[in-house]
């Protein structure tokens, strides 16, 4: 199993490196200008010079990726452009706000959403099937946007269920995470269900359940220990991979609930044209998909003894 | 006694005693004012930050020599720190400026004993240098470039070394202190607007004491001699907590522009500023939140944004505006011109475009500034004639100024003469727009119409707006729609816009040059008003009619909503309006 890790440990270094030269070229060439975006409307040509020495945007694109790939193999990202605040400090902090948003409704989602679909696969064609069907193609359809305006408006500024927008730290947090966690949980019910469904069916109608039941296995036992147990790799692989998108936060609920975490971190750094900021998240979110791709892979030798890794 | 007389006294005083409980209590209750901001601020060091959102913070700590006056308008230049306006000499060149005396920096633990200090000339001196420094202020050094006696020269210095010296020890030729109040600032040349760059939040004044104690974290920790301080570090995101520096020197305005006494914004004159004790600001990005939490009775004031206008706002024949019956109950509605420019500048430098005027003036008829505004701004905005927003000297009125409209008759014979009859032939003519919301998106679709009535094929390229100015700045591009916001409230600023020397990637977005614009932009850039300037305003207005490097198209016009409880707001573009207003805590804790 070591001997796996480190293998797939090393084929990663091609692939983050390709992502980071990728990631370099697409701001650091064809981007927007940072120093431009910073001066404004009265950048004199001596104070876009002076303003890219400070930055090192005068070094030649060699140059500069090398100091690029210093920053990823050290895990330093320097600091920002725009603020100048230490961006490790701020990526930690907007790390764990991001997580107080996305993971409590990820988890309790996911539980759910197997719950729902274990259920409704049970009683597939019934009523509750059709009608779940239904219902979850149509939210489908719906864009998260129009989630969030509607119970924005309804459940905070109407009922006043929730504070309309807003964080505090620590448990003080709390009040102004609500609405974000329910909305996170109805937007991701639609396409979760509908999968798990698809992947309970496909389990159904295996031979092994036919033999199951003929073998007088209880319908409990039967979607219990057989089907819910083989469905359980590609669970895993969309659970598992999901996770580097927990961290990077919620552009949508950080932005529209005032949330300061690395979703809305970013999207300020776009709309300033933050060059660091903006390579470190897309850096780290590529280290953290292929982390977690091998963690998924993991697991599947854990839940299914049929997988080996060499 | 008898015994009603008893019950009676015993009653007298148990309602005195609650009636000086309840005036105790709500004596001591703060007046809370919240205010959205919607954007995270970059620097709170003056000097580094320029941007809106900073200034809007800064100028509740800091405290600038001059500022505009309140509720005067024009906007008028009025002394700040200064005690009386600076004295010019008799060469025009040298201002002698006199510090107010008994003004304190907030209390801070940057100063010896926790306790502000007074304002002295040194720190007036201290704080200039550090605005000249190139290695803190890379956005608002064109404000005072080229202005004062050696501060270029050292500008200059700082660049080529790298670093910041000390500045309190370095010497600038043009920055003299004659005692502890009073100093002097020998100009390179006569510069009427040089006392403008005063009044700039860049020029806050800031104690050495917490540049030298917060180091690199003086951005988030400002300390200043402005009406409010702020405890702790700021936060960029998150609710700022401002509160009331009771040592603060200003007072309530006992004048004003006409109305403004029959408004009741007299009310408070000669009061001690702030009238209120704390002001919140939380970060509010999008605008559901924002609006859904004033109508919430979370925040006190706010722009009011197009879907809200339209569903609030009710326009009577005569073209005045109020708010429908329903809300009128409940908020009030402001307006106010702002102080802009929105354009479409033409890239002279376009090999189709930059060498064919009757193309420019044919393809400037096309553009329907009065329908967008009826149509698509709901009436927010006045068509210009002239670059000069109608807020400041200079203006149309002032000059006479006339202009072009959409014509399209007009246009389909100039496009003729420019040897496209009916548009044949002439390759579609790309317009980049900034930024892809939904506004944007209508701005495109509407020009697009205008254009293709005459058989012209407009392509709009809706961009980011970093992306955007990467373009124009560069210039790549054909057409483009931009907007100037005033840096100081004079037309030199507008202007300058086609000043050849402030071609791109400077300000001069449409690289425009004419020897006879550049004469009359130079003989009236540093001219006091008067006729001779409008002079030299009527002949730049003549050649951007006749040469078409942009179309002119309209000055926005700005509403908001304030709640009820607010008191003596007037909206004010170039200061902030928060030292002065006022609450009434009891109808705010009584909701609508």
């Amino acid at each position: 199993m070591l001997f796996y890790v480190v293998r797939r440990l090393l084929l990663a270094v091609p692939t983050v490196f390709g992502v980071a030269l990728l990631t370099f070229l697409l701001f650091n060439e064809f981007g927007p200008d940072p120093v431009r975006t910073a001066l404004g409307q009265h950048a004199s040509p001596a104070a876009i010079a002076n303003l890219r020495h400070q930055w090192g945007l005068d070094e030649s694109l060699l140059e500069q990726f090398g100091g690029f790939l210093r920053q990823i193999t050290s895990f330093d990202y320097g600091r920002s452009f725009v603020t100048g605040e230490d961006l490790g400090t701020q990526l930690r902090s907007g790390a764990l706000v991001s997580l107080s948003v996305t993971a409590p409704p990820f988890i309790v989602g996911t539980a759910l959403n197997i719950a729902i679909a274990l259920f409704i696969t049970r009683h597939r064609d019934g009523v509750v099937d059709r009608a779940a069907r239904v219902l979850f193609v149509a939210g489908m359809s719906v864009s998260a946007l129009v989630y969030v305006l509607i119970l924005q408006y309804g459940l905070a500024y109407k009922l006043g269920w929730f504070p309309i927008s807003g964080y505090a730290s620590g448990l003080s947090a709390l009040p102004y995470l609500g609405l974000p966690w329910l909305l996170l949980v109805l937007i991701a019910m639609g396409p979760d269900i509908r999968l798990y469904r698809t992947i309970f069916l496909d389990e159904a109608q295996a031979d092994y359940v036919r033999t199951a039941r003929s073998k007088g296995a209880t319908e409990s036992a039967v979607w219990g220990r057989h089907v819910l147990a083989n469905a359980w790799m590609p669970i895993i692989t969309n659970t598992v991979t999901n996770i580097p998108f927990l961290i990077l936060g919620s552009f949508l609920m950080e932005r529209f609930f005032s949330i300061p975490g690395i979703g809305s971190l970013t999207i300020d750094a776009l709309g300033r044209g933050d060059l660091p900021v903006l390579k470190a998240v897309t850096i780290l979110g590529a280290l953290a998909l292929v982390l977690f791709n091998l963690l998924s892979d993991l697991l599947y030798a854990s839940v299914d003894p049929r997988v080996q890794l060499r | 006694m008898s015994k009603t007389s008893i019950t009676r006294l015993i009653t007298a005083v148990l309602v005195a005693v609650m009636a000086a409980q309840v005036h105790s209590t709500a004596a001591a209750e703060p007046k809370v004012l919240s205010v959205a901001r919607a954007a995270p601020f970059t620097s709170l060091d003056p000097a580094a930050g320029f941007e809106q959102t900073a200034s809007d913070i800064t100028g509740l700590v800091y405290g600038n020599l001059l500022s505009y006056s309140y509720l005067d308008r024009p906007y008028k230049l009025v002394p700040e720190l200064l005690a009386t306006m600076p004295e010019l000499s008799a060469d025009k060149v040298v201002y002698t400026m006199t510090l107010r005396k008994g003004v304190f920096f907030h209390d801070n633990k940057c100063f010896e004993g926790g306790k502000g200090r007074e304002l002295t000339a040194d720190d007036v001196l201290y704080s200039f240098k550090r605005y000249a420094d190139a290695n803190i202020n890379h956005k608002s050094w064109f404000v005072m470039e080229g202005a004062v006696v050696g501060l270029d020269a050292f500008r200059a210095d700082t660049q080529k070394s790298g670093k910041s010296p000390d500045h309190a020890r370095v010497e600038v030729a043009g920055l003299q202190k004659i005692d502890r109040y009073r100093f002097t600032i020998r100009l390179t040349h006569e510069n009427p607007l040089f006392l403008y760059a005063l009044a700039i939040s860049s020029t806050a004044i800031v104690p050495m004491e917490a540049v030298r104690t917060y180091g690199d974290r003086f951005d988030v920790n400002p300390v200043g001699t402005g009406p409010f301080s702020l405890p702790g570090p700021a936060e960029r995101k998150g609710v700022l907590r401002f509160v009331k520096n009771a040592k603060f020197y200003g007072v309530y305005p006992s004048g004003g522009a006409p109305g403004d006494r029959e408004n009741g914004l007299l009310k408070a004159a000669g009061q001690k500023l702030p009238l209120v004790d704390v002001v919140e600001m939380p970060l509010i990005e999008e605008q559901q939140p924002e609006a859904l939490r004033f109508f919430n009775g979370e925040l006190d004031w706010r722009a009011l944004d197009r879907a809200n206008f339209t569903r609030m706002v009710v326009r009577s024949g005569d073209g005045t505006v109020r708010l429908g019956d329903e809300f009128a109950a409940k908020f009030n509605l402001y307006s106010t011109p702002g102080i802009d420019l929105y354009y479409f500048a033409f890239n002279m430098k376009d090999p189709l475009l930059g060498q064919n005027k009757t193309l420019r003036q044919a393809l400037g008829r096309l553009i329907d500034t009065q329908g967008y505004i009826d149509v698509l701004l709901n009436g927010r905005g006045k068509k210009l004639r002239s670059l000069v927003p109608l807020e400041l000297r200079g203006n149309e009125l002032e000059t006479g100024a006339t202009y072009f409209g959409y014509d399209l008759a007009a246009a389909k014979r100039l496009l003729a003469e420019a040897g496209y009859p009916e548009g044949k032939g002439l390759p579609a003519i790309s317009m980049r727009f900034p930024g892809t919301s939904a506004d944007a998106r209508d701005q495109a679709d509407f020009m697009k119409a205008k254009f293709a009535a005459a058989g012209v094929q407009l392509k709009p390229d809706l961009t980011d707006g970093p992306t955007f100015v990467k373009n124009v700045e560069g210039s790549n591009f054909q057409m483009a729609s931009y907007s100037w916001l005033a840096d100081y409230p004079d037309a030199e600023d507008f202007y300058q816009l086609l000043y050849s020397k402030n071609a791109a990637p400077g300000p001069g977005l449409s690289s425009f040059s004419n020897a006879a614009y550049d004469r009359a932009y130079e003989a009236s850039r540093f001219m006091a008003d008067g006729v001779e300037r409008l002079r030299h305003f009527k002949v730049m207005n003549e050649i951007v009619k006749e040469e078409v490097p942009l179309v002119i198209s309209r000055n926005s016009v700005r509403f908001g909503l304030t709640q009820k409880w607010l008191g003596n707001f007037k909206r004010n573009l170039l200061t902030s309006e928060v030292p002065y207003l006022d609450i009434d805590m009891t109808r705010k804790k009584k909701g609508f």
